[in-house]
């Protein structure tokens, strides 16, 4: 590969002294696509999303860690997955959920009595979600929190959260150490890199 | 790219279509005789003449034989009561061919006996008070002759508040509400964006979005619902005080500018000549379409302009904020640096047409050539240092926005919204002053358009369907906009654009349509003809703004003091030495302007 060497000259020519070509040259162009966009074909180009517009859904715009309000998920027979372990509200840097914990008469111990998130105090860091050992509380909703009208409608209570919840991918009691060697293979939540075996067999 | 160029066939088609009028109509022969039937066969410029109290010049009347004979005139003389003040001196041409006219000019002069003066007896103005009469081929004509006695009001304060009407609020006010929502929606289009299209208004069921207009409206609103407060240490008066010297200078300078010739109160419907155009600029049965004839209208554009300087630095000086303080003495100084170009510049155009009142200005310039073609080095400077004097980008270095703290930077709601107002409409004013000194104010190119209708059919259909290929071109680009309804505003101004082709059509059909317009209708194509000048300036002003880079502070300073000012003063000395070699073909050009 032969190495040229080309001179590059900085100084200003007559041309750029005047400035003119140059910007009637950029006049033009800015010019172009007003009228493309305007009165010609520019308008499918143009790529603002147009969110608020009654068949705009946020949903398919955001990205996949999004996130948004949150929402409380579900067990296998609707009640909900949390157990009030009060990791969520003890690493919160906000301080907005507070949970009251109640008996339940099962293997899961705990459940929440009341699970209050102020939407408001929320700063959106998503430490929660990361805090929560069983999936409990996700933010992917991919929904923001609406302005209200009243200070007291953006606190939401578990009814709220779990409204849009669905059935975690929790299974009680845990699925152990092994757990990502051991299942099935079409499962999907395993899914990714760190789940397909290693040399060696070490799971860890 | 240019994918609009597929629709480049189409006014050929069209144009073709339209020449087949003029071609058929120049088959059929000779056009029916100016001013229709056979009792007009004498066409009178000015069609009636006014004379005040003080009035001791003569008016020329000039009577021109329009038909297709040739006529015995004879002058009968002074009839009516009062017809005994008039004085005539007539050239006494008896035979008038077709085509050819004579003049004579007639004098009022007040009658020693009191009670022939008409101005000392109630029922002397009025119309037909005196008159002219002439006989002609066997038929009578008269041009009556009125004796008013102004008022005040009738001829100050009356046509002055309707100007102002007219032109203040009836468009440069909208179109500064407008021009807020064209910078948002204009840089949106430039930037490959949509720009504010949410704002509505709900009637009935249907929520009307209007591309986003109402976001001009909502603009306003939030100005005026924001709370209103003075900074503790700030100086309360002068604190009110700069919006107001930044706003008011900003309305008032609009005075002198011209956008129509003059406006006859009594023959909206008749088609007049350019002697009663003439006439009726002095104010004599009508109003010259500008709100103030001062003689020395541009200086009076300067002396005003500057005033807005004490606007910028009384806010910076009030606010009791270092950085406000620095941002006005910014401010202040490109201000004044500017204003010296800005009025070297327009030497230039004051030596080639010989007048300083705008009003004169246009008239000349359609009496040679535009600004544009004598005067093009003026143009670019007198540009830059007009965006330069309204601190618009790439100048706008004092107000700076996204990186240095301005000279308003304590001033919120409705005080903010006047200094933003008074930047539009000084916009607005830019354009117009542009429009006025370089592109022939209310004229249309070439001259078409004078003061009895267009110069010939052809001018007529080529006029309209220019007009008509532009407004169809608009209302296809609506008909593509992505906003709901945009299909009806769109095939409503396609229907709008085909009923001007369908005009242009008409002049080539009947030519005296096109050359024989009414006076309301040729003062409204005047008037329209500038303001779409105004607002295509504005646009221009918007695309250069969103264009351009800032300049950097001593970048721009050394453009209005190295660049501008020496070009200007060069324009100035090469201006002059080419009109003093060209003094004998501009005398008489000169001569009729004083």
């Amino acid at each position: 590969m032969t190495i040229t060497v080309k001179k590059v000259s900085f100084e200003r020519t007559p041309a750029d002294q005047v400035y003119l070509p140059a910007i009637i040259g950029g006049l033009i162009t800015t010019a172009r696509h007003f009228f493309q966009n305007t009165l010609g074909k520019g308008q499918p180009n143009i790529e603002t999303i147009r969110y608020g517009e009654p068949g705009v859904r946020t949903e398919d715009y955001y990205p996949d860690r999004f996130r948004g309000v949150h929402r409380l998920m579900h067990r296998e027979d609707g009640s909900v997955r949390c157990v009030a372990c009060m990791c969520c509200s003890t690493v919160c840097p906000a301080n907005c959920i507070t949970i009251v914990a109640e008996d339940r008469h099962d293997a899961a111990e705990k459940a929440p009595e009341s699970f209050v998130i102020d939407e408001l105090k929320c700063v959106v860091c998503g430490l929660c979600v990361e805090a929560c050992p069983c999936d409990a509380i996700r933010m992917d909703t991919k929904v923001h929190m609406h302005p209200t009208e009243e200070r007291a409608q953006a606190v939401l209570g578990k009814i709220e959260l779990m409204r849009r919840g669905e059935q975690s991918v929790a299974v009680q009691g845990g699925v152990g150490a092994t757990y990502r060697h051991d299942a099935p293979a079409g499962d999907p939540r395993f899914d990714d890199a760190a789940s397909k075996p290693r040399s060696g067999g070490d799971p860890v | 790219m240019f994918h609009f160029l597929r629709w480049l066939p189409a006014p050929f088609l069209a144009v073709l279509l339209i020449a087949v009028g003029p071609l058929l109509s120049g088959c059929a022969g000779p056009d029916p005789a100016l001013g229709a039937s056979e009792a007009t066969q004498l066409r009178f410029e000015p069609v009636d003449i006014t004379f005040h109290p003080d009035d001791r010049d003569a008016v020329n009347l000039r009577i021109v034989n329009s038909g297709s004979e040739s006529v015995e005139l004879r002058y009968l003389g002074a009839v009516g009561p009062y017809g005994g003040v008039l004085a005539f001196e007539d050239e006494s041409v008896t035979r008038l061919l077709p085509g050819l006219g004579t003049q004579m000019t007639a004098r009022m002069s007040r009658p020693k006996d009191m009670r022939a003066d008409p101005f000392l007896n109630e029922a002397g103005a009025q119309n037909g008070a005196a008159g002219i009469a002439f006989e002609a081929n066997g038929k009578r004509f008269t041009v009556p002759v009125r004796f008013e006695r102004p008022t005040v009001w009738s001829a100050h304060v009356g046509p002055g508040l309707v100007k102002i009407l007219l032109l203040v609020m009836a468009f440069i006010m909208p179109l500064a509400t407008l021009l807020t929502w064209v910078e948002r929606k204009q840089s949106a289009m430039m930037q490959d964006r949509l720009g504010p299209n949410m704002a509505g208004i709900r009637i009935g069921g249907v929520n009307l979005r209007l591309w986003g207009l109402l976001h001009a409206a909502a603009d306003a609103l939030k100005m005026l619902f924001k709370e209103d407060f003075i900074p503790r240490h700030a100086h309360k008066v002068l604190y009110t005080l700069g919006p107001l010297m930044a706003f008011i200078p900003a309305l008032v300078v609009f005075a002198i500018v011209p956008f129509g010739d003059a406006l006859c109160y009594g023959h909206l419907g008749d088609v007049l000549s350019q002697a009663d155009i003439d006439q009726c600029a002095t104010g004599r049965g009508g109003t010259v379409l500008q709100i103030a004839n001062i003689d020395v209208g541009l200086l009076f554009y300067f002396a005003v302009a500057s005033l807005a300087t004490y606007g910028t630095t009384l806010a910076g000086w009030s606010s009791y904020n270092k950085y406000a303080i620095l941002g006005g003495l910014r401010a202040s100084a490109q201000m004044i640096s500017y204003e010296v170009a800005l009025g070297m510049t327009v030497v230039g155009a004051l030596l080639v047409y010989g007048t300083m009142e705008p009003h004169a200005l246009v008239r000349a310039q359609i009496d040679t050539y535009w600004g544009i073609v004598l005067q093009p080095l003026a143009l670019v400077l007198f540009f830059t240092a007009a965006i330069a004097e309204t601190k618009r980008a790439p100048f706008d270095l004092p107000e700076g926005e996204s990186e240095i703290i301005g000279y308003f930077v304590e001033y919120s709601g409705m005080r903010f919204g006047l200094f933003f107002l008074a930047e539009f409409i000084e916009i607005i004013f830019a354009s117009a002053m542009v429009a006025t000194l370089f592109l022939g104010g209310w004229a249309l190119p070439f001259d078409i358009l004078g003061a009895s209708g267009f110069s010939s059919a052809a001018a007529g259909a080529g006029f309209f369907s220019v007009a008509g290929l532009a407004i169809i071109g608009l209302g296809v680009g609506a008909m593509r906009a992505d906003e709901q309804r945009a299909g009806v505003f769109g095939a409503i101004v396609v229907l709008i654009g085909f009923l001007h082709l369908v005009l242009a059509v008409w002049c080539g059909f009947f030519p005296a349509f096109a050359t024989e317009l009414p006076h309301g209708a040729v003062v409204l194509i005047g008037m329209v003809t500038w303001g779409l000048k105004v607002a295509g300036l504005c646009w221009f002003q918007l695309l250069v703004r969103w264009t351009l880079p800032r300049f950097r502070y001593d970048q721009l300073m050394s453009l209005g003091w190295k660049g501008l000012l020496p070009l200007s003063l060069a324009n100035i000395v090469f201006t002059a030495l080419v009109v003093y070699l060209m003094l004998p073909v501009m005398e008489p050009v000169l001569e009729a302007t004083r």
